[in-house]
């Protein structure tokens, strides 16, 4: 069955909050529910659960793809082309560690930010129900949920008390 | 509270617990832990005690050697650098934190200023190092462009004409000033610091400990000039104590260990020396907090937060030690100089290899490692094992520098070639470590425990009143469906 | 911060996004000066390219000249924006709102100027593509590891991308205020594919900040490399006096520190001037940030004594000259003494001043002095110590900068104020979100009579604070 999501609008935290709880009793799962904020808030201000993630897991296996591609192209192309410079070691431990801590922490930096991207579940090809008014101070509960329980999800959101605006829109 | 004109209330002010009861719980709390002394302080207090005498019996014995050996003496000027590395050092962990405004150093800082003491037992050790270090008429490199130390075809004299007048003594003045220096501005940085809670236990203290309290308080009252007085000066105080410091470590590096190895020009390592002493300092006090939490019955003071701070600090210090070694290093390295890799081969590559790998893991790897998962970060136990780590390493580093540079100096001054630019000849062994260096390396570090230990019967080992200052600051408030911590920021 | 306006969402869209949705009246004028600045400095380039090196002032036995001067001064400029940014981030320091992005985006513009300063400097740049793609197997050459030419561009490069992307991730949630914003069709699908879908979830909005702490914590050490490795392209050399010190590595960086937080301060005063952001950028960033130069310019000038001083140490006649030469001799001396007087004397006494840290233009003029002065502080480093390079004085030289050199050199300075211009044109210099969170966290503690500004602080989950372990 094809998904919906329905949004209510507050000016209110505390409201906002409420209405969470509505969803709640009214049988919603945690994870069919989300709260918009166009500002970050303290962890648990609404009441949600806090979000698990595993981020730390990026950059440490982008450090290790970075060293060991760095590790190759040193070493390598120094072993395939050995040509001695400055009374130097064809494999100079220095020289190399250099180049190669920066393709640990290049490949740190990138494999993070993928990471951060991918754990923020973005990109997000279809906004769902959403609206302008959350980046201008509104706080917004939304439930994506099946079509035949939006009404539910619609009534809960209203007894919080929204300021007149319930949008529907698809996942 | 602060309304928009729409009337919605934009801003509100957050209550503190900051009632006299709250500030009187706070003082009986840590006098009360204060008062008692236990028997197993005083049991090890007695074992510091007989270490310490056994460190002194070392030094009348390393003394009675005779100054004309100088390899003789690495180890004592080893353990003289790690004291002035370590117990020196600990007390940047109360000022920097403290011009920072950061709260969570607020249960250590107290700890780390009474390192300060163990300053006068660093200048007993520092007297013999005197009559040790050559003069610069004996013809040495040396800060003071002596007038008559001239490079060889040399014309210009601009450098010398106004140094000419210099005295041949000159190293042994400035240095002996500056860790007096450094001793008498560590004595007053420490004072003023305590001065509140001496007038807590002139007022709430029992027995010798009010005595002294009445004495040392000089009138204390807390007026709000008083407050603003103790504050500025501390500041003050404070920041001449870092350049002090830093000013120690430049002639210690550079007097006592660089000059005395021909051919070693190398410009960081003042600077790789105080940053060491940083280290060392943090470690310290990170020990100490630990000591304090387990043993002192500060549990309810010393917490998570000011493990975790500390332990963010030691991690930053421990990369910038690889970078400073690493750029120095790099630079030595890369040139291929028969000067400089004489110097290499003295240091890392030599027959010191096996001790610089040691201190190389303690030092560097293991608190890498180990210190970037939040979870070893983020607890009570896991920074200390690593300050251990990093205060044995330090050790370590020191005897592998001192030994070595003093080795080399006693070769050098016999083959006249201090001013020369490359070594006569790399030691191939390590001097090794007599029956008097032993006793005066485990006696003094155990002196400059007991120090802090005794110490600690007079002045409460928790800063009070900069505890009761939190009370004003602090809150743990709801805020719509959770609770949050509010900090205030008065400067 | 003591000074404090509390402003609405609403508020903060208007006040931040207005030169986005509208174009200020000086901004076009501004822009169509700097572009004839920059294509005049291109212009001057393949002129170059065309006659060759020797329209420049660089011969034997200086090769190197303006072009490398101007090099490690923007990547000097580059080392504070991220600096700043990540070192504030890390101790959460709340005065770091206003000024971080702004600052990163500094950072990635003047890598780009420091990377195509040398680019130009080689003469023939298409000749690069050779050095990292070899076109001939059979000649068995690649390009040597164990040169510091080779580490820089994996060092500076590894810092534009991270930086790149450090400013792209901390950009999401403004690129999607404007896509809620922006009326335009073409702007508004534009902001809505560069914001990925953002709606500002808790998951979301955690990720962000746990973004900022730990892209902070990983791009400080190559903050670090960076600089060191620049250094070591002097540093490790043994034919040029002056050069050879362990010091440079810190001594850069630090310089490198000294130079873009002033450039950061500069940077300050124009936004307030230009943007009129001052309900954003008040006196209290401008007091927090000459408090941090204080300190940077104090260390900084440690480290330039201590070089001196271990010259001198040395003892080696040809050091103590290149000293002499450096310090007394024309055209050397003067500026030499222009660049102490420009980087410490005059600013940083001035800074110990309440009054002038608390002022936009005092702080302006000031952080002005001291860019000119690190920037003769590295032509210093790099031309006396190539003009003596050899013993043989029949090949001693000297060093006259010709328009050609100069024209690229300010076309540099023209490129990083373009790029900053048109950065602000299209995406905000001051992060909303950021701005906003300082809203939501800020509160007051009444003591006794007296107001203290207060944060939210989120640490630690707030257990842990109850010392129950």
């Amino acid at each position: 069955m094809a998904k919906r999501s329905v949004l209510g609008l507050y000016t209110e935290e505390d409201s906002a909050a409420d209405a969470l709880d509505n969803l709640r009793e009214a049988g919603f799962e945690e994870d069919e529910c989300e709260i918009l904020t166009g500002v970050p808030y303290p962890e648990g201000t609404f009441g949600e659960a806090e979000p698990e993630h595993h981020l730390y897991r990026w950059p440490l296996i982008g450090a290790a793809c970075g060293f060991t591609i760095a590790l190759l192209i040193t070493a390598g192309t120094e072993l395939a082309y050995p040509l001695v410079t400055g009374g130097k070691p064809i494999l100079s431990i220095p020289a190399m560690a250099i180049i190669m801590y920066e393709g640990s922490m290049l490949g740190a930096i990138i494999f993070t930010i993928i990471g951060i991207i991918f754990e923020s579940r973005l990109p997000r090809i279809f906004m769902g129900a959403y609206s302008e008014k959350i980046t201008e101070g509104h706080i917004g509960v939304t439930v994506t949920t099946d079509e035949t329980r939006t009404d539910a999800a619609e009534t809960a959101l209203t007894k919080a008390g929204t300021d007149g605006e319930i949008i529907r829109g698809w996942e | 509270m602060v309304t928009d004109p729409g009337n919605r209330v934009i801003e509100s002010y957050v209550e503190t617990d900051n009632s006299a009861e709250a500030r009187k719980a706070v003082s009986d709390g840590i006098l009360n832990i204060h008062k008692v002394t236990s028997n197993r302080f005083w049991q090890f207090a007695a074992l510091f005690g007989i270490m310490f005498v056994l460190g002194l019996i070392g030094f009348v014995m390393r003394l009675s050697s005779g100054f004309d050996d100088k390899a003789a003496w690495g180890y004592y000027v080893a353990l003289f650098a790690f004291l002035m590395t370590t117990s020196s050092a600990a007390p940047m962990v109360a000022i920097a934190p403290r011009i920072a405004n950061s709260h969570w150093r607020r249960p250590i800082s107290r700890a780390a200023e009474i390192w300060t003491l163990a300053g006068c037992l660093n200048l007993l050790i520092y007297i013999p190092l005197i009559w040790l270090l050559p003069s610069l008429e004996n013809g040495r490199r040396s800060l003071w462009f002596y007038g008559q130390q001239k490079a060889q075809d040399m014309d210009s004299c601009w450098v010398f004409c106004w140094g000419g007048g210099v005295p041949a003594y000159s190293p042994h003045i400035w240095a002996t000033l500056a860790i007096l220096g450094l001793v008498v501005l560590g004595f007053a940085l420490l004072w003023l610091s305590i001065l509140p809670d001496l007038a807590v236990l002139r007022d709430h203290g029992e027995g010798w400990q009010k005595k002294w309290g009445r004495k040392l308080a000089l009138g204390w009252r807390g007026t709000s000039a008083q407050w603003n007085w103790q504050y500025h000066r501390m500041g003050v105080v404070g920041a001449f104590y870092f350049m002090m410091l830093v000013f120690v470590h430049f002639f210690i590096s550079v007097e006592f260990l660089m000059v005395h190895v021909p051919g070693w020009i190398d410009s960081l390592y003042p600077i790789t020396h105080a940053h060491n002493a940083l280290q060392g300092g943090v470690a310290t006090v990170m020990l100490t907090m630990f000591f304090l939490r387990k043993f002192g019955g500060y549990k309810d003071y010393i917490g998570l937060d000011q493990f975790w701070g500390l332990g963010k600090l030691l991690l930053a210090l421990s990369l910038l030690w690889f970078w400073f070694w690493f750029s120095s290093f790099m630079v030595l390295w890369y040139g291929k100089k028969p000067s400089e890799q004489a110097v290499l081969e003295l240091l890392v590559k030599g027959p010191y290899l096996y001790l610089f790998i040691t201190i190389f893991l303690l030092v560097f790897i293991l608190p890498w490692f180990t210190m970037i998962w939040n979870p070893v970060r983020r607890s009570v136990w896991g920074p200390p094992i690593l300050a251990g780590s990093i205060l044995v390493g330090t050790l370590l580093d020191r005897i592998r520098l001192y030994v070595g540079a003093w080795d080399v100096a006693e070769k050098s001054e016999m083959m006249h070639s201090m001013m020369h630019m490359e070594m006569e000849e790399v030691p191939g062994t390590i001097p090794s470590l007599g029956i008097a260096d032993a006793f005066v390396i485990v006696g003094f570090i155990a002196g400059s425990v007991l120090i802090f230990m005794l110490a600690t019967r007079l002045i409460p080992a928790i800063n009070i009143w900069e505890r009761k200052e939190m009370l004003l600051y602090k809150a743990e408030v709801q805020f719509h469906r959770t609770k949050v911590m509010v900090m205030g920021k008065p400067r | 911060m003591q000074e404090h306006t509390q402003l609405s969402n609403k508020q903060i869209n208007d006040d931040l996004l207005k030169d986005i949705l509208t174009v200020p009246k000086w901004w076009l004028p501004a822009v169509a000066f700097l572009s004839l600045i920059v294509l005049t400095g291109l212009g001057a380039f393949f002129f170059m390219m065309y006659h060759g090196l020797g329209v420049t002032g660089l011969n034997r036995p200086v090769m190197w000249g303006f072009f490398i001067a101007n090099f490690v001064f923007w990547i000097g400029i580059s080392h504070a924006g991220i600096m700043i940014s990540a070192i504030l981030r890390l101790t959460q320091a709340e005065w770091r709102r206003p000024i971080t992005r702004a600052a990163e985006v500094m950072t990635v513009f003047s890598l780009i100027a420091a990377l195509h300063t040398p680019l130009m400097h080689v003469g023939r740049p298409w000749r690069v593509l050779y050095w990292i793609f070899p076109y001939d197997f059979s000649r068995g050459i690649w390009p040597n590891i164990r040169s510091p030419f080779v580490w820089d561009p994996s060092a500076v490069g590894t810092y534009l991308i991270a930086s790149s992307l450090f400013v792209f991730v901390c950009l999401i949630p403004d690129l999607a205020i404007l896509r809620d914003r922006v009326k335009n069709p073409i702007g508004k699908k534009i902001y809505s594919q560069l914001a990925l879908g953002f709606r500002g979830t808790p998951r979301q909005w955690k990720l962000q900040i746990i973004a900022g702490i730990l892209l902070s914590a990983l791009v400080l050490p190559v903050f670090v490399s960076v600089h060191s490795i620049v250094s070591w392209d002097f540093a490790v050399l043994i034919g040029v006096e002056g050069w050879r010190s362990t010091i440079f590595a810190p001594y850069f960086i630090i310089g490198a520190i000294h130079s873009g937080v002033s450039a950061v301060a500069m940077l300050m005063a124009l936004s307030v001037w230009l943007y009129g952001l001052d309900k954003y950028i008040k006196p209290d960033h401008f007091d927090a940030i000459a408090r941090l130069l204080i300190v940077v310019a104090t260390t900084w000038f440690f480290f330039f004594f201590l070089e001196w001083v271990y010259a001198l140490y040395t003892l080696e006649s040809p050091e103590i000259a290149l000293r002499e030469l450096q310090a007394f001799e024309w055209p050397y001396g003067p500026l030499f003494a222009i660049f102490v007087i420009t980087s410490f004397v005059i600013p940083v006494p001035m800074w110990l001043f309440k009054r002038v840290r608390r002022s936009a233009a005092l702080m302006f003029w000031t952080t002005i002095l001291v860019n000119i002065g690190m920037w003769l502080e590295r032509f210093l480093i790099v031309i006396p110590g190539l003009l003596r390079r050899t013993h043989m004085t029949f090949d001693w030289g000297t060093y006259h900068p010709s328009i050609i050199e100069i024209l690229i050199v300010v076309e540099t300075f023209a490129f990083v104020c373009l790029g900053m211009l048109l950065f602000a044109k299209v995406l905000p210099l001051i992060p909303l979100f950021d701005i906003k969170e300082g809203m939501v966290n800020r509160r007051l503690i009444k003591v006794g009579r007296r107001v203290v500004p207060a944060t939210i602080r989120e640490g630690l989950p707030h257990h842990y604070y109850e010392n129950k372990h």
